[in-house]
């Protein structure tokens, strides 16, 4: 596309980026948490959810209430919203939209993989895929006993296709190689969305890649964080980081060398971005973890996306949003059904 | 006029509710819908109040309701409407209500899902006969014309002992058979290829009925499949495809024999099934039938509840905890009628001790309440579009009454246009109790709604039409013209009047393509038409210019009069909120600004006017000029209107210049003034009050003291000032801005009035141009095919005139006259920062189903 999108954006998608705002009107505030806070039971909880734009999303819901019952609703509702948009959208925003769903078509592949391996019913485990990387052929996955199976078999037509090139091995899928499969795609799926953010231009690569970069950098230091104390050797450890970030390539390179947390976060020093939130990670018991630090700063990113217009990087920071205003409302549900009050705290703030 | 001038007295009123009867009493109260509650509990989170519990109850009895009312919907069983809706129900009754709906919510439930289960069942044994009914086709294709198992040849060709042969192969051969939906055929076979490799065979044909689909109840349509394939693990596959794609797997028969019972057995289940489904749907008829009947009170009854319960939590409990007390705003000549029906709710529920009110004083604003009638209701909210009045301010209303459809007419002018409008407001009107007319929608409803609007808009587009003389364009002769033709022919006058004046011969008549009536020729003028525009000037080719003239200053003149009576109103205000000084310093000075400079013109206006007569009309000054000349002090002399008009224009001029200064300082000032030194009302208590003033009590002791005297009335505004933060920076902003505005507004305003004139020409002209573009055209076809034409032209010319004409022209001159009332006439008087109020009643929710369906 060329330059300068206030031009033409609004003529294909003034329409869905004026509605996804309005949407974002409805996210909801800190005064609503400390309202939700204060919830005594989960009835509460709907009550309270009615006063908002969730409305009487749960009205229809026989008692007794429960968390997943609400965790199930609002997915529901987020999916449906996102249906809306996607079904609108014009090119290239639909590509852009399926680039979004193939993060969550990424994690249902691999749920349904774990599942069949511990021989669980694929029902059972359909219920737990997240509706938004749902796929017609997502119930045939576990026909596949290796992961040039799967792709012959199962993913070649779905838009997880292209993402295979690297992880086409012959070895079986056991519970190790089903992880670095998902890290695999995962990677390749980063760097081909930071490819198409970039090629696009304009506001959305100004918006998008700084948004991409971190979720790669993320998924670094977490895969590093994670494979302390495992088989993963430092070579194939390395060959998991996503190349799209701010860290590539010296900083990859250390990381693949850290052995432990603080070597870890001497490479995070050597970068602006990640020293202050390596800071902010509190050791032991008391502070925060180093998960819930990356969620605030991405909070923060997407809430700054909505300051801009013109670009796509709304719909992303919107959905990403709202699934931390999900979690931030299951986490308070659980914490009140289960009368674990001392932690209720500890959500993430959006607005 | 009392309660359309001024919006009612309110007052704020303490409830003490029994707690055994609050319930009783507020349902009383929302049957009446006297009060407006104020929320006592605002820092509460909504499910901290008291009745939380309650309103939870109502909101799963809606829920069951609801679920009643889209069951009986589905089932196609008409829901009576109530003519009356019940009062809310009596809580003894409630827990009955609610249990009785719990139950048949169960049974319901219940029935339906074996309803579900039962169609289900029937709906797998159709597929599983329609399967077997065209797979039995493809085995015999397959073997016939596919000679894929050539290491085994059949023994014979004969179709009718395929399955013997595939037996043989049974070993290896399996069979898997379904159906599947039409949209995932494609891709299930691919997948099925890839996944297999090719050692599977696929037929499939398409089912020519299209079935229904038990997961979502769409009737699309379906493929029957068979898949045949060799080996154990290609098989396991094969179904955990079919799985993935949700096909509907059934048992493929080996046999001839086996195929034939099971389709046999198939039928008896089928006909079985029917005839306990038809009992089923019979029985679920029935109980919904029932519930049909009552549904409609209870889902009021639930309504008025929940309403109850959301008043009762803003209410709050007093010490004791037995009983209620709630705030509310009454209208003062409620109050007897709130009484009353407090007494009326104690009366109900047998309470002891009766719940009773008392009025408490405030300081804060009330809300605004003026009633109104299906007549001044579309007025009122015209009105209210801009801002809902401030507490007891002059309501523009009453004047719009009458000023809004005489100014749309101004710009409407024409009798014809006026008379068809008219006709159809007056068929609203007629019909306004039509259920029909009621709910309909959106453009309709704006109609309706503004049904009285239109019919005076109507009205007064007759009188200006008349006035304007236009009727479609064409002007009536209903007198007779006072100008006469004949008197110009030098003929019919005496030799002297030949010489002095320029007279009509025959020569002249046919020479010259323009001729000129003169009014001076004795005779030619007989005197002004009775009513509007003379009709010759419908003829006349200076008619454009001679309406302008007369267009222009009456826009001028009318717009002046609106606007300082709007200046007038303004002293009404003052006057009610005691602000005397406001009258003198503001008011005055901007009614003195506005008169000397616009007042005086349309002075000049009416005197040329009345003094120029047709003789002397050469000589008459141009009114524009003069004007000019008042501002500028022209050093050559003019002759001027009148004797005397330079000094009497310097004087207004002396006045204009002083009232500006007045306007911009004088109210600051003289509030500095009373801040600092207080010392205006009265010597002797000035100097108590010196000796006094840091003490605020006193201060207001001394307010009341002077209230019990009944003295000196500007003393109660000057006190309400000192009370507030004085600023005087601020107050002297607000002025100076204030003033600006209207200095500057005053002409701007004036100027913005002359949108009548330029209204009323386009209407003219745009109806002038129709005519002569249409009508005349057509009837100017000679007669033989004339006639055949003018039906046509009639036609488009009646569609053009409404829809152009009526409804784009009366859609815009509505528009613009909103405008002039808006803008123009209400930003001289009209605050309209005011609060509406809302009472607690039953009659404002809804009694539809449709909304608690949605």
């Amino acid at each position: 596309m060329l330059e300068g999108a206030e031009f033409y954006f609004n003529v294909d998608h003034g329409y869905l980026e004026g509605l996804v705002r309005g949407c974002k009107a409805s996210l909801l505030t800190q005064q609503d948490y400390i309202n939700l806070v204060q919830c005594e039971t989960l009835e509460d909880v709907k009550i309270h959810l009615q006063t908002t734009d969730y409305g009487n999303f749960l009205a229809n819901e026989t008692n007794p209430l429960t968390v997943s019952k609400i965790d199930m609703e609002m997915r529901k509702k987020l999916c449906r919203e996102f249906e809306y948009f996607r079904n609108h959208s014009l090119e290239p925003l639909s590509t852009f939209f399926t680039y979004m769903t193939c993060s969550y078509m990424i994690d249902n592949v691999i749920l349904l993989m774990n599942g069949a391996l511990q021989k669980k019913s694929v029902k059972e485990i359909l219920a737990k895929c997240h509706p938004l990387g749902r796929f017609t052929e997502m119930e045939a996955v576990n026909i596949a006993e290796t992961p040039s199976d799967l792709f012959n078999a199962v993913l070649v037509e779905t838009p997880l296709a292209p993402f295979f090139q690297d992880c086409m091995s012959e070895n079986t899928l056991d519970e190790l190689n089903i992880e670095l499969l998902r890290n695999k795609l995962y990677k390749s799926y980063l760097e081909a969305f930071y490819k198409f953010c970039k090629n696009h231009g304009d506001v959305t690569a100004e918006i998008m890649c700084p948004i991409l970069e971190f979720e790669a950098d993320r998924r670094a230091f977490i895969i590093t964080l994670n494979s302390f104390g495992t088989e993963l050797s430092k070579d194939d450890r390395e060959t998991l980081y996503p190349t799209c970030g701010k860290l590539y390539p010296e900083g990859l390179r250390l990381l693949a060398q850290a052995e432990d947390f603080d070597q870890m976060r001497r490479v995070a020093e050597h970068y602006g971005v990640y020293k202050p939130l390596f800071e902010a990670v509190g050791d032991g018991s008391g502070g925060k973890t180093l998960e819930d630090v990356f969620y605030e700063h991405e909070v923060q990113m997407n809430v700054l996306a909505f300051n801009r217009q013109f670009h796509y990087g709304v719909f992303y920071a919107y959905t990403k949003l709202k699934e931390q205003e999900m979690r931030n409302i299951v986490w308070i549900a659980e914490c009140i059904s289960q009368r674990h009050r001392t932690k209720i705290n500890s959500y993430i703030p959006i607005l | 006029m009392g309660s359309l001038f001024r919006s009612e007295t309110m007052c704020l009123a303490q409830l003490f509710l029994q707690s055994g009867t609050a319930y009783e009493c507020l349902s009383a109260l929302g049957e009446k819908g006297l009060v407006q509650f104020r929320d006592l509990n605002q820092n509460v989170s909504s499910f901290q109040r008291k009745f939380v519990g309650e309103v939870k109850r109502c909101e799963e009895l809606e829920r069951i309701l609801a679920y009643l009312v889209q069951e009986i919907n589905r089932a196609d069983i008409p829901l009576p409407e109530g003519e009356t809706s019940p009062p809310a129900p009596p809580l003894k009754q409630v827990l009955e209500m609610q249990e009785q709906l719990q139950k048949l919510e169960v049974e319901l439930r219940e029935v339906t899902k074996n309803k579900e289960k039962l169609r289900k069942n029937l709906l797998e044994l159709i597929e599983y006969t329609h399967m077997l009914r065209v797979t039995k086709t493809f085995v015999k294709r397959n073997v016939e014309f596919e000679p894929t198992y050539e290491e085994f040849p059949p023994l014979e060709n004969d179709s009718l002992l395929d399955y013997s042969c595939m037996q043989r192969l049974g070993a290896k051969l399996g069979f898997v058979s379904g159906l599947i939906n039409q949209g995932k055929v494609e891709a299930f076979e691919k997948m099925l290829w890839r996944v297999c490799k090719g050692y599977t065979i696929v037929t499939y044909a398409e089912l020519d009925e299209p079935l229904e689909d038990p997961e979502t109840g769409e009737v699309i349509k379906w493929y029957v499949f068979l898949i045949s394939f060799w080996g154990e693990q290609i098989g396991h596959k094969v179904k955990k495809i079919c799985d993935c794609y949700h096909c509907h797997v059934y048992p493929y028969p080996n046999t001839a024999e086996e195929r034939k019972e099971i389709q046999e057995g198939l039928n008896t289940r089928i006909q079985d099934l029917y005839t306990v489904l038809h009992k089923t749907e019979d029985y679920l008829r029935q109980v919904l039938c029932k519930a049909a009947e009552s549904v409609y009170s209870h889902v009021i009854q639930v309504k008025k509840m929940k309403a109850i319960y959301h008043m009762l939590n803003m209410c709050s409990f007093d010490v004791t905890n037995k009983c209620l007390i709630a705030e509310v705003w009454c209208p003062e000549a409620n109050l007897h009628d709130l009484r009353r029906a407090l007494e009326d709710g104690s009366r109900e529920s047998g309470a002891t001790i009766p719940s009773f009110m008392n009025t408490i004083p405030t300081k804060e604003t009330p809300p605004t309440l003026i009633r109104t009638n299906k007549f001044t209701e579309g007025f009122q909210n015209i009105v209210d579009a801009y801002g809902v009045g401030s507490y007891r301010e002059v309501n523009p209303a009453v004047f719009t009454i009458v000023t809004f459809p005489f100014l749309f007419a101004v710009m409407f002018g024409d009798f014809g246009h006026g008379f068809v409008m008219f006709l159809f407001a007056l068929l609203l009107v007629l019909n306004e109790n039509h259920p029909r007319l009621k709910q309909s929608q959106e453009i309709m409803r704006m109609f309706f709604n503004g049904r009285y609007i239109l019919l005076l808009m109507g009205l007064f587009s007759v009188y200006t039409g008349l006035i304007y003389n236009d009727c479609f364009s064409k002007s009536v002769n209903l007198f007779g013209s006072g100008w006469n033709v004949s008197a110009m022919y030098s003929s019919s006058h005496g030799p002297a009047e030949r010489r002095r004046t320029v007279l009509w011969n025959d020569s002249v008549v046919r020479r010259s393509r323009v001729l000129q009536l003169d009014p001076s020729v004795p005779g030619v003028f007989q005197g002004p038409y009775p009513l509007g525009i003379d009709p010759i000037w419908n003829l006349a080719t200076n008619r454009l210019t001679f309406l302008n003239s007369f267009k222009m200053k009456m826009s001028v003149i009318l717009g002046i009069i609106h606007m300082t009576f709007g200046v007038i109103l303004g002293i009404f205000n003052h006057l009610h909120f005691r602000k005397k000084f406001n009258i003198y310093l503001v008011s005055v000075p901007e009614l003195l600004f506005m008169l000397c400079i616009f007042g005086y013109l349309i002075f000049m206006i009416v005197y040329k006017w009345l003094v120029y007569s047709a003789e002397t009309s050469r000589v008459a000054p141009s009114i524009l000029i003069e004007f000019i000349n008042m501002f500028l002090f022209p050093a050559s002399e003019t002759n001027g209107l009148y004797a005397g008009q330079e000094h009497v224009q310097r004087l207004l001029l002396a006045v204009t210049a002083l009232s500006v200064p007045v306007l911009f300082l004088g109210k600051p000032l003289f509030l500095l003034w009373l801040h600092n030194g207080r010392s205006c009302f009265g010597v002797s208590r000035s100097g108590y009050t010196l000796i006094r003033k840091d003490s605020e009590e006193e201060v207001s002791l001394l307010g009341s003291q002077d209230i019990e005297e009944g003295n000196n009335q500007m003393e109660d505004g000057c006190r309400e000032m000192t009370c507030e933060e004085f600023n005087f920076g601020e107050i002297l902003m607000t002025q100076v801005i204030h003033s600006i505005e209207y200095c500057l507004g005053c002409i701007s305003n004036t100027a913005s009035y002359l949108r009548l004139w330029a209204l009323s020409l386009a209407h003219a002209q745009l109806s002038d141009v129709l005519w002569t573009m249409l009508v005349r055209v057509g009837l100017r076809v000679d007669t033989t095919y004339g006639v055949l034409l003018l039906l046509p032209v009639i036609a488009l010319f009646a569609v053009l005139t409404i829809f152009i004409l009526l409804i784009m022209e009366g859609l815009s001159a509505f528009l613009h006259a909103i405008r002039l009332h808006w803008v123009e006439f209400q930003n001289k008087f009209y605050v309209g920062a005011g609060t509406k109020f809302v009472p607690f009643s039953f009659r404002l929710l809804s009694s539809k189903f449709s909304d608690d369906v949605a």
